[in-house]
């Protein structure tokens, strides 16, 4: 068992907060929400966390995702005004030096590949966009992927390669990688299990298992079991298989809004929309290929609302971050007992 | 799945939500009044709306046209499901059937002359499909559309020749003015004969980008005006019913713009679009081996002479498979504009080979730059790039589909064990094979600039030749903004 320990809660944001990201330094956080500007969090000399800059003019309408590049020299944000913003300090101040157009309408989600040379966005238009950084800094889009029938609620990239996951109202996750002989980028596999909307995605410190969480209170544990492996699992046009291999069910009272799987700790911290705080640590000497995770804590009153976002911090272990629809942003401490 | 382009995919012009559910469109029900608010029933044979004295009235369905859809820029959604009625194989064997019935019950000048254009994609398509040399296929097509109730079958190449002529000499108009009357917003041209580019331009770019694109209509709308206008004319303004043979799905609404309705007739200039896949289903419904139908020809009807009835002999223009509009503009204004002549032109390859570019210099000067940009990734860098100001062509040829009309959206798919690559380089090959078609030198299409069009650059050109393009506004409706 563990206990997760309030260490700040931080408040400026009238409206709801959607979004968290830890700079890469851990120093560092972003924020973002209904009020169409995106906050920068530090802390002072005290070890208070303040907010330090915000950044007002880059988007007309709600701010749903905020992250930083793995180089932590760019920040990119997503709006429902369906445009994403591209911000470095280039000219010594945080400033937008690229807006990027083309999706129909709300950019739910966005991720940026290991290397930075790729962003991924994704929309209510059901499609999946991958640009290309160019040598001029600017952004071309590489490919645009209506793999999904529906509503695109999140992407992620594979922690080194350039595999990129998406989840949707649709029910399905979906992986996606660049194909050289086609020239163009694929669809090479569709997680199919939950029963409802996939709110969020989050791959293991290795990129071989992803955790998944949705609309049917459930969150999934995939694997990956590329072609020749050992378990015999099928694989197609040399991509990797993959399967679910844990389904959690029971913990949680309402939908399941995003999940952040910790790449120094192995543990899983979930938001709901129950207003709790959830994590979660895989037993020790499970089968691989059925491991078990058991829920160690619990913070039921977490936020008085729902629970938008969880995020472990890069650097410093335990230290985890929450936002939530009541305005306010929260920093945790995980604490495991008896340790 | 959608048989919508991309571009039309994310323009929401596939979504199938059904026009109950989201449609904004403000439609009139005959319905009475009643002091008491409505009642209604719903029962199996539709909904009924319940009287005070306690009778029924059944109410009537809600029709959305597929006009209805492309002046509307809210859901648009059911575009797809009402195209599949208007515009359906179904619906052509029934025009059939109705027209035997006219036929046969002697009414032989009521009844309508039914005519298919074919171009040359879908023709190919279904040549490697059914393992036949493009002439035979054409032939055997012509056969089987003769055997279904179809009057003339004919070929659409002389469409592509005017489509050509009139984008070349549209290009040097636009060139000039940029040159020597510094007009701008006429430069890049940008090729209009892909209804997927053009329909999302309308729907999400608007005035940034329309002016840009040639007023040159595409060749299945000049074969509209030359069939329904001269065509009809000469066969003294018999009604005719016009369907052609085309590679995407697109097509279909493009022949459903309201710009091409013709109040005259009352008819659109291309009642029916069907598709290589369609018409593969037809042949398969109906057990039809295509390979043992045996050869026909083509008609001519726009000649004066009367036997000119020839089997088919299908050509290709220099260039893409998308008609070669980048490759023949380009020549044309090097030797109008500079008095250079060019052999084959070498394009570059840029992020992708669907985005490639050639140019022409003079005194150090880029004198021409011109690109072909294919799919909708590099329709949207293309774009981006004007917006930013940032574009240094001159002409750009673009279509929706990756690697062009060759691999149009309705093309059939390939067999299991190929790709969409492997496909599209074969049907490249057969179509590179073909006997070459230079617009230039094409007596007929001369003939009738002078007897049709009452010759070059007259007002009749731009009025049958020449279209104009709509920005649909955005619809900032409050229903439909969700999370």
């Amino acid at each position: 068992m563990g206990s997760l320990n309030l260490l700040q809660t931080l408040k400026k944001d009238n409206g709801r907060v959607w979004n968290l990201s830890w700079h890469p330094n851990g120093e560092v956080l972003a924020s973002c929400g209904e009020e169409k500007s995106i906050r920068i969090w530090a802390k002072d000399l005290t070890g208070k966390w303040l907010n330090k800059i915000v950044l007002t003019d880059g988007h007309k309408r709600t701010v749903r995702q905020v992250v930083w590049s793995a180089c932590g020299n760019y920040l990119a944000s997503a709006s429902f005004d369906a445009t994403t913003c591209i911000w470095d300090k280039k000219g010594g101040d945080f400033e937008c030096n690229a807006t990027l157009e083309g999706h129909e309408n709300e950019v739910k989600s966005l991720a940026w590949s290991k290397s930075g040379q790729l962003l991924a966005t994704c929309s209510r238009d059901k499609s999946v966009w991958i640009w290309e950084v160019t040598d001029e800094e600017e952004y071309d889009c590489a490919a645009v992927l209506n793999a999904h029938s529906q509503d695109v609620k999140k992407v992620v990239f594979h922690p080194t390669k350039d595999l990129l996951a998406s989840a949707s109202y649709d029910n399905t996750i979906k992986l996606f990688r660049d194909d050289p002989s086609e020239g163009d980028w694929i669809c090479c596999g569709t997680l199919t299990g939950h029963n409802s909307t996939v709110w969020s995605i989050s791959f293991d410190k290795t990129g071989s298992r992803l955790a998944s969480c949705g609309d049917d209170q459930t969150i999934k544990i995939w694997k990956e079991y590329p072609p020749g492996n050992q378990e015999g699992i099928p694989t197609e046009d040399g991509d990797s298989a993959w399967k679910c291999v844990c389904t959690l069910t029971g913990h949680h009272a309402r939908t399941i809004y995003d999940i952040s799987w910790c790449h120094m700790t192995g543990l899983i911290a979930t938001a709901c929309g129950d207003d709790a705080v959830r994590i979660f640590k895989e037993d020790d000497d499970g089968d691989p290929n059925s491991p078990g995770f058991s829920l160690i804590c619990t913070v039921d009153r977490a936020h008085t609302q729902d629970v938008n976002c969880v995020t472990w911090n890069p650097v410093i272990p335990g230290l985890l971050a929450s936002c939530s629809d009541d305005g306010e942003i929260k920093l945790w401490s995980f604490k495991e007992l008896g340790q | 799945m959608s048989r919508f382009s991309g571009a039309l995919q994310l323009t929401d012009l596939d979504d199938f939500i059904t026009p109950s559910q989201e449609c904004i469109k403000p439609v009139e029900i005959e319905k009475k009044v009643t002091s008491s608010g409505a009642k209604i029933k719903i029962q199996e044979d539709g909904y009924f709306q319940v009287e005070e004295d306690g009778s029924t009235q059944k109410l009537q369905k809600v029709e959305i046209t597929l006009a209805d859809c492309l002046a509307c820029s809210g859901c648009i959604t059911s575009a797809e499901s009402v195209l599949v009625t208007q515009q359906s194989q179904e619906e052509l064997l029934r025009v059939f059937e109705e027209n035997q019935k006219i036929k046969s019950n002697g009414g032989y000048q009521e009844a309508k002359l039914i005519v298919v254009s074919l171009s040359i994609q879908p023709v190919l398509s279904l040549a490697i499909r059914y393992n036949l040399s493009p002439n035979d296929c054409a032939a055997k097509l012509a056969t089987y559309f003769k055997q279904i109730g179809v009057d003339m079958v004919v070929d659409m190449t002389i469409a592509d020749d005017f489509a050509l002529l009139e984008a070349q000499r549209e290009f040097i108009r636009r060139y000039r003015a940029t040159e020597s009357d510094g007009i701008k917003n006429v430069l890049p041209m940008l090729a209009s004969s892909c209804p997927g580019w053009v329909c999302y331009a309308e729907k999400t770019h608007g005035s940034y980008i329309l002016p840009y694109i040639s007023t040159t209509r595409s060749p299945q709308q000049i074969m509209g005006s030359l069939i329904k206008q001269w065509v009809g004319h000469r066969l003294g303004d018999r009604p005719i019913y016009h369907i052609t043979l085309m590679p995407c799905y697109d097509k279909k609404l493009e022949a459903s713009r309201q710009d091409f309705f013709n109040d005259e007739t009352q008819s659109r200039d291309v009642d029916c679009v069907i598709t290589a896949i369609e018409l593969e289903q037809m042949l398969e419904q109906e057990g039809i081996s295509l390979a043992s139908l045996e050869n026909s020809t083509f008609s001519q009807p726009w000649l004066a002479s009367e036997a000119s009835d020839v089997f088919p002999e299908l050509k290709r223009h220099i260039g893409s498979g998308s008609g070669g509009y980048a490759d023949h503009i380009f020549k044309y204004a090097m030797s109008e504009l500079f008095g250079e002549n060019c052999s084959d032109l070498e394009y570059k390859c840029l992020r992708n080979a669907d985005f490639r570019e050639v140019f022409f210099e003079k005194d150090g000067k880029i004198m021409l730059r011109f690109a072909v940009a294919n799919g909708f990734r590099n329709i949207q860098n293309l774009v981006q790039k004007l917006k930013r100001g940032k574009s240094q062509y001159h002409y750009v040829e673009v279509m929706a589909c990756p690697s062009g009309c060759l691999n149009g959206g309705a093309q059939v798919r390939p067999k299991t064990d190929a790709t969409i690559k492997e496909l599209t380089k074969e049907l490249e090959d057969v179509y590179n094979s073909l006997p070459c078609q230079t617009p230039e030198d094409s007596k007929v299409v001369k003939e009738l600039y002078d007897v049709w069009l009452g010759g070059l650059e007259s007002d009749k050109c731009i009025a049958l030749l020449h279209t104009q393009y709509h920005a649909v506004e955005k619809n900032t409706n409050a229903l439909n903004i969700k999370w």
